[in-house]
């Protein structure tokens, strides 16, 4: 339904195009494996993970166990087949009888029930805040909203999370007794409907990461969108309606935020890959088994294989979304499709 | 822009706009203080050294009276341990608490002092719930702090300042409090100033250069040259930015990197560090954020480089038959200057910003104190109700990057207006 209403907007699906840009992106692919695989190897990453107790055979046991005796060019080839044929089946070191495979699917839900809802409300609020802010341009809310946006931008994302976490998790058991949130830790779906899972459960453990999430992208998002309205608010045919006699609503809903999609889609479709890469601090934070805790916890254990194959993982889903960003951006806009 | 009346104008601009003027004064006046940090206002051992009891709020404010018992408990302590050791004249000339030396009087005497403390120390620590009876105002209440008072006056007798320390210097050092160690929270913020500045002007001078000089070779000669560089800055850009900082910390961790520099180089590093390693200097933390960061300024000046290329004083300066370097520097990169000056103080805030991250993640720098090292260090600290280092380090890092981001909006206001 999406893709017609895109088209019924925008016109037919340049497949030439996309053809042209997904070709682009194979050899971006192997430029990534490539240098993340030299990366990789410049620490060597064996005795990195058995630290400095192990032997020497032991060393250059589990070297050729895992292909890593083998020229590099080899093993590089190894890996971009795995990539291609979604073959995960290597045990990670650290946590032994589980597959790579079985850490990302693992890792999905937790980060995805964290970045989805994140994700659409802070578009909705900070569109909704954009429409505000270009409504009374230059008078006292917009005035204040833009500093705001500046000095809540000014704070580190780690000052949120801690004191988020601090007032709505520690402070409110301590004063109240009830425990709206949890401090940290995640509980999955499991056997509850999603219904009770969605009421309960994840307000309970999620709720409060997403509000410090929506709260952090709010400046920076708020800014975008407000500068795209004013912009598009200066147009000849927002003249034009308001000379025709539309009211103010009008304009601003009809005509200006229709226009103004535009780039709050770019904007959305850019940041797809946060949805799986989630964020790092707040999985870290309240210990949510995201994939992004998933790969920070690799790399302190030296966990070669897991780092390896998740790094590959969500360079491949960032360039998929690049790709996306860019054929819808030039379905809506043909002129992008000649350069 | 180049011409000496167009750049006047700027400035003129620049004056009259004036949250940029004061955030550039701001900005000036955390470099002066970083510079001077550099120059050894503050040391290391400042940062590291107990300057009070842990968790002395700031402002000379007084904490609950149940923790000034504690308080009481560990400078009492701290002369303790070395007055029981085997020679405790000699012990007691290094002292433990930075600022603070032990009352000029015979050992004898101190113990003498010290037993006495100790005993009214454990009659204060058997009222039940003093915090209550003290802010009821009750006779009992009046009593206990009384006694507090007297046996806060006794812990003062048995030390004195320390020769070179004035009473103010020791004020101003305790004036934002101290941390759970007991560490000056005034001190390490400023100090960290040094690490935000060096962090921020390394890594942005470096990735603004890369960027520029990649971009405008990009954008000018076009060609396999710009099909090669948009791979590059392609490739790099389509690595998650945090998976990149952690991969290049990663590489740099426990001095493998330095043995195959030295070997590679003749040990070139070694007598250039004198035996210190990589990892524990700035250098991994500028490698890794130099690596993310160039990509943006590239990617805008190829694009205006593009642009520019076809324009006719260009066209004019390759039919007089000028050589490539003097078209590309004299000609092009002034034209980009507003490019790489905006692009600069967001990568300075974007570094500042990463750092804290990357000390969050253990990564970041490793001796000394940064913002980033103190807030996440400050964590367990807000669990027990205390805000002092957080906020102090908060409010620190807020006013740099408060400026610059107000600067940099006014900088693309000034120079670059049709910027959405």
């Amino acid at each position: 339904m999406f893709f017609h209403l895109l088209t019924g907007v925008a016109g037919a699906v340049p497949w030439k195009y996309i053809v042209r840009r997904t070709l682009y992106c194979v050899p971006v692919y192997l430029g990534i494996v490539l240098l993340m695989m030299l990366a990789l190897r410049v620490r060597d990453p064996v005795p990195a993970f058995m630290g400095k107790n192990a032997t020497v055979e032991e060393i250059a046991q589990r070297r050729t166990e895992y292909g890593l005796d083998r020229p590099f060019f080899i093993q590089y080839g190894i890996f971009v087949g795995r990539i291609l044929t979604m073959n995960f089946q290597q045990e990670s070191w650290q946590q032994e009888g589980r597959t790579i495979g079985e850490i990302l699917r693992g890792g999905l839900g937790p980060t995805l029930a964290l970045t989805v809802p994140a994700l659409f409300l802070t578009t909705i609020v900070s569109v909704s805040v954009a429409l505000v802010s270009a409504w009374f341009r230059g008078r006292l809310p917009d005035r204040l909203l833009v500093i705001s946006a500046v000095f809540g931008m000014s704070v580190s994302f780690l000052v949120y999370i801690i004191v988020g976490q601090y007032f709505l998790g520690f402070a409110i058991r301590g004063s109240t007794g009830a425990a709206p949130f949890a401090i940290s830790g995640y509980e999955s779906l499991q056997q509850t409907s999603f219904v009770e899972y969605a009421t309960t459960k994840w307000p309970y453990y999620c709720l409060l990461p997403v509000m410090i999430s929506v709260l952090v992208s709010m400046g920076y998002d708020t800014r975008f969108y407000r500068a795209v309205m004013v912009d598009e608010s200066q147009r000849d045919y927002i003249v034009t309606a308001r000379a025709k006699g539309a009211s103010q609503p009008r304009i601003m809903f009809i005509h200006l935020l229709k226009n103004a999609m535009i780039p709050v889609i770019t904007r959305v479709s850019i940041s797809i890959p946060f949805l799986i890469t989630g964020s790092f601090l707040l999985e870290m934070y309240f210990r949510i088994p995201g994939i992004g805790r998933a790969l920070i916890t690799a790399v302190f254990q030296a966990d070669f294989p897991v780092v390896q194959a998740i790094a590959a993982v969500f360079a491949a889903v960032y360039l998929a979304s690049n790709l996306l960003t860019d054929v819808l951006y030039a379905m809506v806009d043909p002129r992008v499709r000649l350069s | 822009m180049t011409t000496p009346q167009s750049r006047s104008r700027v400035w003129r601009k620049l004056l009259l706009h004036r949250p940029a003027l004061i955030s550039l004064f701001v900005i000036l006046a955390y470099v002066i203080a970083g510079a001077a940090v550099l120059c050894g206002w503050i040391t290391v051992e400042h940062t590291d050294a107990a300057y009070g009891a842990p968790q002395i709020p700031g402002f000379g404010l007084s904490p609950e009276p149940d923790e000034r018992v504690e308080d009481v408990a560990w400078y009492l302590s701290k002369i303790r341990i070395p007055l029981s050791s085997l020679k405790p004249e000699e012990a007691l000339r290094s002292f433990p608490i930075k600022d603070l030396a032990a009352a000029n009087v015979p050992v004898e005497e101190l113990r003498q002092r010290l037993a006495d403390a100790d005993q009214q120390l454990v009659e204060l620590r058997q009222i039940p719930d003093i915090n209550t009876s003290v802010a009821s105002g009750g006779s009992d209440g009046k009593q206990a702090i009384d006694q507090l008072r007297t046996l806060e006056q006794k812990s003062r007798e048995l030390f004195t300042l320390a020769p070179d320390v004035s009473p103010t210097y020791r004020w101003i050092h305790l004036s934002l409090g101290t941390d759970r160690l007991g560490r000056s929270i005034l001190l390490r913020a400023v100090y960290s100033i040094r690490v935000a500045i060096l962090v921020g002007l390394v890594t942005g001078l470096l990735s603004v250069a890369i960027g520029a000089v990649l971009g405008l070779v990009a954008g000018y000669f076009g060609g396999w040259v710009d099909v090669v560089i948009t791979w590059l800055y392609s490739t790099f850009a389509s690595i998650p930015n945090i998976v990149l900082l952690i991969l290049m910390v990663y590489i740099f961790r426990e001095g493998t990197i330095d043995e195959k520099i030295n070997d590679l180089t003749g040990n070139l590093l070694k007598r250039l560090l004198g035996g210190v390693r990589l990892d524990e200097t700035l250098v991994p933390v500028y490698v890794a954020f130099c690596s993310t960061f160039w990509i943006g300024p590239c990617r805008v000046i190829r694009g205006e480089a593009l642009k520019l290329r076809e324009l006719e004083y260009i066209q004019a300066a390759r039919v007089l038959g000028y050589g490539r370097n003097r078209i590309l520097f004299r000609h092009l990169l002034p034209n980009v200057s507003h490019l790489i000056l905006i692009n600069f103080s967001l990568l300075f805030i974007g570094a500042i910003k990463s750092e804290v991250i990357l000390s969050f993640l253990g990564l970041g720098v490793q001796e000394g104190a940064s913002w980033g090292l103190m807030i996440s260090f400050a964590k367990d600290e807000v669990v027990n109700g205390f805000f002092w280092q957080i906020g102090v380090a908060t409010v620190f890092m807020f006013g740099l990057v408060l400026a610059f981001n107000i600067l940099s909006d006014g900088l693309q206001d000034i120079l670059d207006p049709k910027h959405v």
